[in-house]
């Protein structure tokens, strides 16, 4: 393992690492724009430069592989002043239109800029014209005059999803990246396009002008779209969540995420919430509070299941916490002996599916942390057993997924358990298809991956933890605090968990008018 | 004819028959090559690196040496004929290529066996319309002749030839764009490290040698090393074809041996200035290379040490003699405006500078500019300058901080003109 | 929608020929669009389209070379496209005096195609013939030694009005 030293630290890395990596796994500070650690090196924005002792001439620290002995240092005179050109040659043609840019606020420009700006514009000449308010797809919008031609975005249709949509068209200063003849950027990956551009060229059509960045918090997840259970970052403010991207984990989804997982956070929010119990039936709902009606609820449940625990039935979906289905089959199969258990997953027909990259079929986070939940309660029962035999079952608590969007056969579930007595249903969200339901039930609010902690264990057996980021709904509960009250605990509900706001309260949102 | 120059390469170039098969081989054509098979490959790189030719494209890299870069094994090597010739007030290349194709050819098959390479492109930009279809019906004859294909004359010697068309990017002439563009993409150099000799055309070694170079190893061979040698000076051995354009009265390609007073190029092989005209600058190596005043270019020689020595450089051998009826300025901006046409576009600070240094002048040549823009013009130049994948940025860089430097006064002329203009219109 | 685009049968057989002519399919590309340019006059935008289907190759990176390239014309030219040297040597000669005057002897702005749809004039980078300045590109023939009558006299020859 070769050693080296940089900026005066000795650092010792393995074979063939770059001394931008060396710089990164040291922490200190380095330009770059092109660079991309999921890419491959381009070596074109010229910025990472470095002193390396014995050359001439100063050297890109991305495509030099750290040899034995060698110093390296960033902070020359002469380093310096070619970064800060570097960085002003960057600037001279982009339009510097940050405070209408989505980008401000986490710009690569800005950045820079704060720590080697120049400070003296001295480009007096007109700009280069090009084009602005591409619609590059479904996803993305380009504005060209803001690209500074790093290349990651062409790379990254080329090298990750290798379906080229993308290319830089021209050349010199007149070159442009973007589709041809207007065909659109339209891949499940197209969003990490906007997330690897460094500046404001390529913007999110859901999130562009939604948010100020400066007002968000954000807060480490996993994404609950599917098995692969991506490592996600949410951002939210008071008013609910804004947008999701990827964390870097080697092992699950090194730096992407998909498109589809992009859009879990949309149903996190109020407006698709159910927000107390529902009870009723085929459309007639009554709005009860949460607390009462699910203890009230929990002792005729009990008392139901002392008796006969034959006549209960509980359909589980892997969108729970293995805390939480630890929790749950302890009081369900373990202390009321229930062993009509079934597993409702997404789509049998595409549940093994994968599209090479990361998205899987199983529309689960954590449908193996279920299975193992199960294994030695003797696993589940064939949910061909429930046709036909829905009305012998006094009651049906269903587990039912948080994202149902992704749940095709939803209706055909409803229509199925139209049929039995009476119905339990722990829902995050409020769906027509739901309300549709012929049996008396009780949807009950629960909490979405965002507002509690726990795990998921993805497909391949790995456990991942997370933790709370904010919370949406209040009165909504955890799968735990259901098991609580069903079994007629108390809950101290004056010190749940509130809604974590942004850094500072953003007026413009709450003035916000509508179109 | 001077007695300045010689004919070694060129001997044949006035003959019309020297173009084709029949009359090449009636001057000795491809004997050379019977001899080179008959002889071992390292004897070859031996005789090329003892002879002290170096790159005729431009950068002047001694050959021998760049040919022992190559991987010592069986791996498959490309050998790529750069005939990209793009460097303004550069043409010696298409002179060979129409009048003599097949001594780059036979140059071209020695050289491979040399380095034992199957495969060779003659990467020829796409304007050279007239010399391709006569390198093309060469390359025929040559098929034809069994100098090309299998078992070349006897001798177990496989060598595949073929001719690739550019389409209009002078960046191709760079090594790595060229491979770039012959892999069917944008004509854009690549990164180096990795070394085209260890990692090339399609990730093979991959030797990229300009048409003279390859030709004047038939020479070599020919004649071996030392007579090679008798040519030019110690560090720049050898005869050089210069393009020589601008105001002299005999403009042409001449061959001369590398060492030759400037001074002796100008006035006495190319027949001087026209009347009543006084030198005022030479740009002695295509356009990329730092101008040079009368003065300087009458005390230099035209070798590669003599001329980085003045401060400029001998690249493609390309000569502009610029006589006093021109205008600086107007020159600046015209050398500008094409490298900023031709930066492909891949490394910010050439490809933004470009543009900007260019806009710059065009604004002092408008009479728009400031004493300000002038220092700019420098300063930004001098920031372009080593700091990208290829040498374009460079090229672009030292004509404009040698103009600015050198012709000052004629810049702040216009600075000022400018200035009494806008008064005027100020007061009108 | 763009009209379909679509080489000769003779033509698309030579694009398939280069395919495999070269160690690399994407080598085909500037053959490819030299062959479309020789039928059509120029490249025009729904060729790419056409020619990724032919090749097998992405469109965007048929796209890229083709708008890298100079020589392969973004929009239709006269039966006469003119080149004028303007570089340096040529300049120094009167290049870009002789372009401006066969602008106005045939009408035309620089790139765009007269009335009569015989002639373009534009003006180009070196075209590697400086010790023949001024010199202009008609088509494939380089024309060397120019001035004005002898510009006018050679586009004459070659069918200019």
């Amino acid at each position: 393992m070769p050693k080296c030293t940089i900026n005066g630290k000795e650092i010792e890395v393995p074979q063939g690492t770059t001394v931008i990596e060396a710089f990164k796994m040291l922490g200190d500070d380095i330009c770059h724009y092109c660079w991309h650690p999921g890419l491959s090196v381009a070596g074109v924005c010229r910025l990472c430069m470095v002193h390396i002792e014995g050359m001439p001439k100063l050297q890109i620290a991305c495509n030099t592989e750290v040899r034995d002995g060698m110093v390296v240092t960033n902070q020359t005179d002469d380093v310096k002043d070619t970064v800060k050109w570097g960085l002003d040659f960057h600037l001279i043609n982009h339009p510097l239109d940050c405070p209408i840019c989505d980008q401000a606020g986490e710009c690569g420009l800005q950045d820079q800029y704060m720590k080697f700006g120049k400070y003296d514009p001295e480009m007096a000449e007109p700009k280069v014209k090009k084009h602005k308010v591409v619609d590059l797809g479904p996803t993305v919008v380009l504005d060209s005059e803001r690209c500074i031609l790093c290349s990651r975005c062409v790379r990254f249709t080329e090298e990750v999803t290798e379906t080229n949509e993308l290319g830089i068209f021209n050349r010199g200063d007149r070159a442009e990246i973007g589709t041809v003849q207007g065909r659109p950027l339209d891949n499940n990956y197209s969003l990490n396009t906007v997330d690897i551009c460094p500046v404001g060229a390529l913007t999110s059509k859901d999130f562009r002008f939604r948010q100020r960045v400066w007002y968000l918090k954000d807060s480490e997840s996993i994404c609950p779209g599917c098995s692969t259970g991506c490592n996600v970052k949410v951002y939210f403010n008071e008013e609910g969540l804004w947008r999701v991207k990827p964390r870097y984990n080697a092992e699950v989804n090194g730096h992407w995420m998909c498109d589809e997982g992009r859009n879990t956070y949309k149903y996190v929010n109020a407006a698709h919430r159910l927000k107390k119990v529902k009870a009723g039936q085929s459309g007639d709902w009554s709005q009860e509070e949460v607390f009462p009606e699910t203890m009230k609820l929990g002792e005729k449940f009990r008392a139901a299941a002392e008796k006969n625990p034959e006549s209960i039935a509980v359909l589980v979906t892997g969108q729970y916490t293995n805390e939480e289905f630890k929790n749950f089959f302890e009081f369900v199969a373990d202390e009321l002996k229930v062993k009509n258990i079934f597993h409702w997953i997404n789509n049998p027909e595409k549940f093994d599916d994968f599209d090479g990259l990361l998205l899987r079929g199983d529309k689960n986070p954590n449908t193996y942390g279920l299975k193992e939940e199960m294994k030695s309660r003797g696993g589940f029962k064939s949910l061909e057993d429930l046709q036909g035999k829905m009305s012998q079952f006094e009651w049906v608590l269903v587990l039912g997924p948080e994202n149902q969007s992704q749940f095709p056969d939803l209706k055909e579930k409803v229509d199925l358990l139209s049929q039995a007595k009476s119905v339990i249903w722990l829902s995050a969200c409020e769906t027509p298809e739901l309300d549709a339901l012929r049996a008396p039930t009780h949807q009950i609010p629960m909490k979405t991956y965002i507002e509690k902690e726990g795990s998921f264990t993805n497909f391949k057996g790995l456990v991942q933890e997370f933790k709370r980021g904010t919370t949406v709904i209040e009165d909504a509960l955890t799968l735990q605090e259901v098991v609580a009250l069903l079994r007629g605990h108390e809950l101290d509900y004056r010190n749940r968990p509130q809604p974590i706001g942004g850094t500072k309260k953003n007026h413009f949102t709450n003035v916000r008018g509508q179109l | 004819m001077s007695s300045l120059e010689v004919k070694l390469l060129s001997e044949h170039y006035d003959k019309p028959e020297f173009q084709g098969l029949e009359g090449y081989k009636k001057h000795g054509g491809y004997e050379v090559l019977v001899k080179a098979l008959k002889m071992e490959p390292q004897k070859i790189i031996d005789e090329v690196k003892a002879s002290g030719l170096r790159g005729r494209g431009g950068a002047g890299f001694p050959t021998g040496v760049k040919w022992g870069f190559l991987p010592n094994n069986d791996e498959p090597r490309y050998l790529l004929c750069n005939a990209d010739e793009g460097e303004p007030g550069t043409f010696k290349d298409r002179v060979m290529m129409e009048r003599a194709p097949h001594q780059l050819i036979e140059g071209m098959i020695i050289s491979a066996f040399a380095v034992k390479s199957h495969k060779s492109y003659i990467y020829i930009r796409g304007e050279y319309d007239e010399p391709a279809r006569i390198l093309r019906k060469a390359l025929d004859e040559a098929y034809e002749a069994g100098l090309l294909g299998k078992n070349i004359l006897g001798s177990g010697f496989d060598h595949d030839m073929d001719l690739y068309r550019g389409a209009g990017a002078y960046i191709c002439g760079e090594e790595t764009g060229m491979i770039s563009s012959l892999e069917g993409l944008k004509g854009q150099p690549k990164l180096k490290p990795p070394f085209p000799a260890i990692q090339g055309y399609l990730k093979k070694p991959t030797i990229v040698n300009n048409v003279e170079t390859l030709a004047a190893v038939k020479y070599i061979i020919r004649d071996g090393a030392d007579a090679y040698r008798k040519y030019g000076t110690e560090k720049s051995a050898g005869t050089k074809l210069f393009s020589i354009s601008g105001n002299v009265v005999k403009p042409g390609t001449y061959e001369v041996p590398l060492g030759i007073s400037l001074k002796d190029l100008i006035f006495d092989v190319c027949g001087g200035l026209k009347p009543g005209r006084k030198l005022k600058a030479v740009i002695p190596g295509g356009s990329s290379a730092p101008i040079l005043t009368a003065e300087e270019s009458l005390k230099v020689n035209m070798d590669y040490e003599s001329l980085a020595q003045s401060g400029s450089m001998l690249g493609s051998g390309a000569v502009i003699v610029i006589d006093d009826s021109n205008d600086m300025v107007d020159l600046l901006d015209v050398t500008l405006h094409f490298y900023h046409h031709e930066s492909c576009g891949q490394c910010t600070p050439c490809r933004e500078g470009t543009g900007w240094i260019s806009k710059i002048t065009h604004s002092i040549k408008n009479g728009e500019g400031t004493t300000k823009d002038i220092d700019l013009i420098k300063n930004v130049a001098e920031h372009m300058m080593g700091k990208t994948i290829c040498a374009l940025s460079d090229a672009a860089a030292m004509p404009a901080i040698s103009f600015v430097t050198k012709f000052r006064d004629e810049f702040e002329a216009y600075v000022n003109k400018g200035v009494e203009r806008r008064g005027e219109d100020a007061h009108a | 929608m763009s009209k379909a685009f679509e080489l000769s049968k003779e033509g698309a057989e030579l694009v398939k020929k280069e395919l495999t002519r070269y160690e690399t399919k994407h080598s085909a590309i500037i053959p490819a669009l030299y062959q479309v340019q020789k039928e059509n006059g120029w490249v025009p935008p729904e060729s790419i389209e056409y020619l990724a289907g032919l090749m097998g190759l992405p469109e965007s990176h048929i796209n890229e070379v083709f708008s890298f390239y100079t020589m392969f014309n973004k929009v239709p030219t006269g039966k006469l496209h003119v080149q004028v040297c303007t570089n340096i040597s040529c300049s120094m000669n009167g290049g870009r005096e002789l372009a401006k005057k066969l602008c106005e002897r045939f009408n035309v702005k620089p790139g765009e195609v007269s009335k009569d749809g015989l002639v373009t004039i534009s003006q180009v980078e070196c075209l590697g013939s400086c010790d023949t300045a001024p010199m202009m590109q008609v088509n494939d023939r380089y024309i060397e030694n120019l001035d004005f009558e002898k510009a006018v006299q050679a586009l004459k020859e070659m069918g200019a009005q």
